[in-house]
C-alpha cells in the first residue's frame, strides 16, 4: 500500500469512530421506523380461565360466567371500550372488513386504559331473567349482566337446522383515537353463541 | 254537594301539577346526568391525552392508568345507569369520574414536565457525551496519522538502494 492508500482507511476508520462517538446523541434526535405491527388483542375466555367450557346451553335463572381480556399492542397506552351486545341470529354483527360496528345498542360496557404490551381482563356474568317460548318461538325480555338488569325483548325462531332458539352475547373493541378526539369502532369483536333450549 | 265541587277541581289541579313537577325533575335529572356525563368524558379525555403526552416524555405512567382505570369504570357505569333511565346514578358516577379524571390530568402535566425535564438533562449529558467522543475520535485520529507518517517516511528513506550485480 502506498500514503495515499494508507490516508483513506485513516479517514475511514476516524469517521466510523466518530458515528459510534455521536450514535446516543443520533439516537435521540432521528427518529427510526420500528417496523411493527400495532394491533389489539381481545378475547373471550370460559369459566374456568381457559378456552374452552363456554356457555352454550342456557337456561332461565342460572348464572353464567365468561372472561372477556383485552391486550394492547399499540405502541403506547391505550382508551379502550368493550360494548356488550345481545342479538338474535337475524340482527346484525359487525363488519369488521370495512369498519362497521354493529347498529344494535350496547346494554353494558366496560371503559379503561392499558399500558403498551399489556394486557386486561374482567369477569362477566349473565343470567336470563325473563323468557318466554312457544313452540316454534323464543321471546328473552330480560337479562342481567353483572347483576344489573336490562330490558331485552328479542325474539328468535326456532333454528331447524341446528335445533335450538339461538342468541349470540358478543363484544365489539372500541378505541379512542386522538386525532378525530373520538372513539372508533377497532374491527375486533368476539362472541358466544347460546342456545335456549333447554 | 255544592261545597264538594271546589275541593274536587283543586285536588284535580294538584295531581296535574305534581304530575307536571314529576316531569319536570324527571327532565331536570336527565339534563344533570347528561352534562355531568359530557363533562366526565371531556376530562378522561384531556386526562388521557395528558398521560400519552407524559409517556412520550418518558414517564412512567402505569400509576396514573391505574387511577383513571377507577374514573374509567365509573364513566362505564353512568352510561349504563343513563340508558337505564336511573339518571341520579348516572349524574353521581359521572361526578366521580370527573373528579378522579381532574386530579390524574393534573398529575399527569406534573409527571410531564418532570420527564421533559429530565429529558433535557439526559439529552445534554448525552449530547456532551457525544461531542467529547467526536473530538477525541478527531484527535486520535490526526495523531495516528502522524505518528504514522513520520514512522512511514522513516521506514522509506531508512531504506537503502540494493545494487543488482549483472554478469553480463
Amino acid at each position: 500500500m502506498n500514503l495515499e492508500e494508507y490516508r483513506t482507511v485513516f479517514a475511514v476508520t476516524s469517521l466510523a469512530l466518530m458515528l459510534v462517538a455521536a450514535a446516543p446523541t443520533l439516537s435521540m434526535v432521528v427518529a427510526f421506523p420500528r417496523g411493527v405491527e400495532r394491533f389489539s388483542e381481545l378475547w373471550v375466555l370460559g369459566p374456568n380461565h381457559m378456552a374452552e367450557g363456554y356457555p352454550f346451553n342456557v337456561r332461565v335463572g342460572e348464572e353464567y360466567r365468561v372472561f372477556v381480556g383485552v391486550g394492547n399492542h399499540m405502541g403506547s397506552s391505550s382508551y379502550y371500550t368493550v360494548y356488550v351486545k345481545f342479538r338474535n341470529p337475524s340482527q346484525p354483527l359487525p363488519e369488521a372488513s370495512n369498519s362497521t360496528p354493529s347498529p344494535l345498542p350496547p346494554l353494558y360496557e366496560f371503559r379503561f386504559f392499558i399500558v403498551d404490551g399489556e394486557g386486561w381482563e374482567t369477569p362477566l356474568a349473565f343470567t336470563f331473567l325473563e323468557v318466554s317460548r312457544s313452540d316454534d318461538s323464543c321471546f328473552v325480555s330480560q337479562m342481567s349482566i353483572n347483576d344489573v338488569v336490562f330490558s331485552v325483548d328479542s325474539p328468535s325462531s326456532w333454528d331447524s337446522e341446528n335445533n335450538g332458539f339461538y342468541y349470540q352475547l358478543f363484544f365489539e373493541l372500541w378505541l379512542y383515537d386522538v386525532t378525530s378526539r373520538s372513539f372508533q369502532f377497532h374491527d375486533r369483536f368476539v362472541g358466544i353463541w347460546l342456545n335456549m333450549t333447554i | 254537594m255544592a261545597a264538594l265541587k271546589p275541593v274536587t277541581i283543586l285536588l284535580a289541579l294538584l295531581v296535574f301539577a305534581s304530575t307536571l313537577f314529576v316531569f319536570n325533575t324527571s327532565a331536570l335529572s336527565e339534563n344533570v346526568a347528561t352534562s355531568a356525563i359530557e363533562k366526565a368524558e371531556g376530562l378522561m379525555v384531556s386526562a388521557y391525552e395528558a398521560v400519552l403526552e407524559a409517556e412520550r416524555a418518558g414517564a412512567n405512567v402505569s400509576g396514573l392508568l391505574a387511577r383513571l382505570k377507577v374514573a374509567g369504570e365509573g364513566l362505564a357505569q353512568a352510561h349504563i345507569s343513563y340508558r337505564l333511565g336511573d339518571f341520579d346514578d348516572a349524574a353521581r358516577s359521572a361526578d366521580l369520574c370527573s373528579q378522579i379524571g381532574e386530579e390524574a390530568r393534573v398529575e399527569a402535566y406534573e409527571l410531564r414536565g418532570l420527564a421533559l425535564e429530565e429529558a433535557v438533562q439526559c439529552f445534554r449529558w448525552t449530547m456532551i457525551r457525544s461531542i467529547l467522543g467526536v473530538a477525541i475520535a478527531v484527535g486520535a485520529s490526526y495523531l495516528g496519522w502522524r505518528i504514522f507518517k513520520r514512522r512511514y517516511f522513516r521506514r522509506v528513506l531508512g531504506m537503502k538502494p540494493e545494487v543488482i550485480s549483472s554478469e553480463s
